[in-house]
This record gives structure tokens, C-alpha cells and sequence, in this order.
């Protein structure tokens, strides 16, 4: 059997020992590694620099839109106050007590045996118009009490239809001391003062509790 | 395979040198990025409602812009029915005018008292007296009328008519009258 004998044994080792040196690997390993990294890293920068675009346009738009906006805002609030003037302005006009059909439908009911020697109203409230009226006279008749009461009671009735809560009183009803000639006749006479409590309009209260 | 010290120092190197690749990358390079991106992302998700809100105000407004004028006409109609200048200067001769063309010939008006418009800027409200000394009963109900109907900014918040004992054919009427006014 032939003997051989390799005489190169230490040169083929070192080759063997530099073929796998580990710092070598872990370069090469390294360096596969940081291409990756690097590539990842450029799209990510690729990826940031497509946001920073849009925030760049996003916020060019919100700049132009943001101004407009605010003034927009302050005209609409401009607008709404003119526009609740305007609704109050209605509102009140609406909401006016009308003196005219009062005196209209009293001239209707006083008979032609009473003689209306002052008249006085007046309004109060804002929403929910309070009226008081006083009505002086004088009734005639052979029963001026009874023309004086059935006078107080068609006030009621007339303005009832037209008024909410319709109260009329008398503050005072007193036989006259004088006499009077109606229908040819000497008649006797009453002086009396009637109270006409009426509302008119809506109840702000009221309509508030209704909502609830 | 047996690893003599210098290749072990060596994977001790390599495996140091990955660490800090690694780290570096992550911790200087990608991670800043990323949070700049996410940053940035927010700031753009953000942006987008506020756009909408502005936008949606705009619109807003604009369609307000068209729906007020007729909600404003009776303001400028009222607006247009108020002389300029004071009222104390205008308004005692428009009631004898008034009243002389309903067939009252003597009216005098004296102001009593004026009042702040809470709920309408821009207008106040002044009390007058209206004292109208001899009219007769059905006239001067055709009168009110008249004026409850001609000047929607003035309402009649008292009325007194005394009958007079010398002239039975006329009474002596007194009017509290609220008028509105710019301010």
C-alpha cells in the first residue's frame, strides 16, 4: 500500500480557515443586511415624502379655507342677530294690541239707554297682553241697575269670543240722583263703573311648560 | 469543528457589529422617520374634519346669505318707515298730520318717556301723549284704526275719552303711544 503524504496539509488549512472566517461572514452578512435596511429605509422615505405631500397640500387648503371660514362665522352670526331682529321686529308688530275692534265691538253693545261718560284702558305685558278697561256711565230706564247689569254682562259676552279670560265687574253701580227724559218719559237713573279685565296673545310660561 | 480564541473573538465582533447595525438603523434612521410619518399622518387626518367644517360653514353661510333677505324685509321695510333725525322732531307733526286727515284738527303730542329695545338692537322705544282735546266718538275710533293699521311701529298702550259735560256731541280723548325709533 502506497503512503501519502500530504505535504500541503498547512496551506490547504489556512485556505480552509479563510474561506470560513467568521469576521468575513458576518460582513458580508452585515453588509446583505444594510442593502436590505437601506432599501426598506428609502421606501419608507419614498412613503414619508408622499404624507409630507399631502399634508403640504391639505394644509395649503385648510390656510385658504380657514380665514374664509372664520369670516364666514362672523357673518353668520351677524346674519342670525339681524335675522332675530327682524323675527322680534315681526313678532312685535304682530303682537301689538289692537285698540280699534275693542272700541268697535263696545260701541256695538252699549244700548241706547246708556249714556258712556269716560272711558279708560290700558295695556300691560309683552307676550301676554293684559288689558283693564273702565267704563263710567250712566243707565237710564224705569230698572237702571238691571240696564246697567245686562250692559256688564253683553260686555262679557261680546269681547269673550275675541279675548281670553274675559272678566268684567262693576267697581261701582249707584242709583243717580237725577232723572232723565227717554222716549218722552222721566226715567230714573244709575251711575255706574264696570271693569273689563281681558288677555290677549300667547303665554310664554304657559307655552314653555306645553313644550316640556 | 473545534473554534480556536481568534475566531471566536472574531463572531464576537461580528455578532457586536450586527447589534449595532441594527440598533442604529432602527433607532436613528427608521424610527425618527416613522414618527415623523405618523406625526405627519395625524396632522393630514386631523386637517380633514377641519376642511369639512370650513367647507360646511362656507355653505352654510352662502345659503343663509340667500335665505335673508326676505327674512329681513320687514326689518328694512320697518327700517325705511322711521324719518332720520330726532324723533321729537318728527314725530309730534306726523300725529297732528295724521289726525288732521282723519278729520281731528287739534292734536298735541309730548314725549314721556323712553325705554332700551332689549330684543331689538338698534331700536329704542319713547313713549308719548297723545292729547287729541274735542273729537267725537266714531271718528276717533275710524282714527285709531287708521293708525293701528298705518304705522305698524306704534302701539296705543293707554286710551282715555271723557265725555264733556258742555258739548255733548264731543269727547276729549288722550292716547299713551309707543313708537320704535333707531337708536
Amino acid at each position: 500500500m502506497a503512503l501519502c503524504l500530504n505535504l500541503y496539509h498547512e496551506i490547504h488549512k489556512a485556505k480552509a480557515l479563510k474561506r470560513r472566517d467568521p469576521l468575513k461572514i458576518s460582513i458580508y452578512g452585515l453588509s446583505a443586511l444594510a442593502a436590505c435596511f437601506a432599501l426598506y429605509y428609502f421606501a419608507q422615505l419614498v412613503r414619508m415624502h408622499s404624507i409630507n405631500d399631502r399634508y403640504v397640500k391639505v394644509k395649503a387648503e385648510f390656510d385658504h379655507l380657514e380665514p374664509l371660514s372664520k369670516a364666514a362665522k362672523k357673518r353668520e352670526d351677524e346674519l342670525t342677530k339681524q335675522t332675530a331682529t327682524s323675527a322680534a321686529m315681526v313678532k312685535r308688530i304682530e303682537g301689538r294690541f289692537y285698540w280699534a275692534p275693542l272700541l268697535a265691538e263696545l260701541t256695538q253693545v252699549v244700548p241706547r239707554d246708556v249714556q258712556i261718560t269716560r272711558l279708560g284702558g290700558e295695556v300691560t305685558g309683552d307676550t301676554l297682553r293684559h288689558c283693564s278697561l273702565t267704563i263710567d256711565g250712566l243707565a237710564a230706564g224705569s230698572d237702571p241697575r238691571r240696564v246697567a247689569e245686562d250692559l256688564r254682562t253683553a260686555i262679557a259676552e261680546k269681547l269673550s269670543p275675541h279675548y281670553k279670560n274675559v272678566t268684567s265687574t262693576f267697581k261701582s253701580l249707584e242709583d243717580g240722583a237725577e232723572t232723565v227724559a227717554y222716549n218722552g218719559k222721566q226715567v230714573s237713573t244709575a251711575t255706574f263703573a264696570i271693569l273689563v279685565q281681558l288677555t290677549f296673545g300667547d303665554d310664554k310660561a304657559a307655552a314653555g311648560r306645553k313644550k316640556k | 469543528m473545534k473554534l480556536d480564541k481568534e475566531e471566536i473573538q472574531k463572531i464576537v465582533l461580528g455578532g457586536l457589529l450586527l447589534i449595532g447595525v441594527v440598533y442604529s438603523y432602527f433607532d436613528l434612521l427608521l424610527g425618527p422617520l416613522t414618527k415623523r410619518a405618523e406625526t405627519t399622518e395625524i396632522a393630514v387626518n386631523a386637517l380633514g374634519p377641519e376642511i369639512v367644517n370650513a367647507k360646511g360653514q362656507i355653505a352654510k353661510t352662502q345659503q343663509l346669505e340667500k335665505d335673508t333677505p326676505n327674512l329681513l324685509l320687514p326689518m328694512r321695510q320697518a327700517e325705511a318707515m322711521i324719518p332720520e333725525g330726532a324723533p321729537v322732531a318728527w314725530f309730534p307733526t306726523r300725529m297732528t298730520e295724521f289726525f288732521k286727515k282723519e278729520g281731528i284738527d287739534r292734536a298735541s303730542t309730548r314725549m314721556t318717556g323712553e325705554l332700551a329695545e332689549k330684543e331689538l338692537p338698534g331700536f329704542r322705544k319713547i313713549s308719548w301723549g297723545v292729547d287729541l282735546p274735542k273729537v267725537e266718538f266714531v271718528n276717533f275710533g275710524q282714527a285709531v284704526a287708521a293708525l293701528e293699521n298705518e304705522e305698524p311701529l306704534l302701539e296705543i298702550t293707554a286710551l282715555q275719552i271723557d265725555a264733556s259735560r258742555d258739548d255733548v256731541e264731543a269727547q276729549h280723548a288722550f292716547l299713551t303711544v309707543n313708537n320704535l325709533v333707531k337708536q
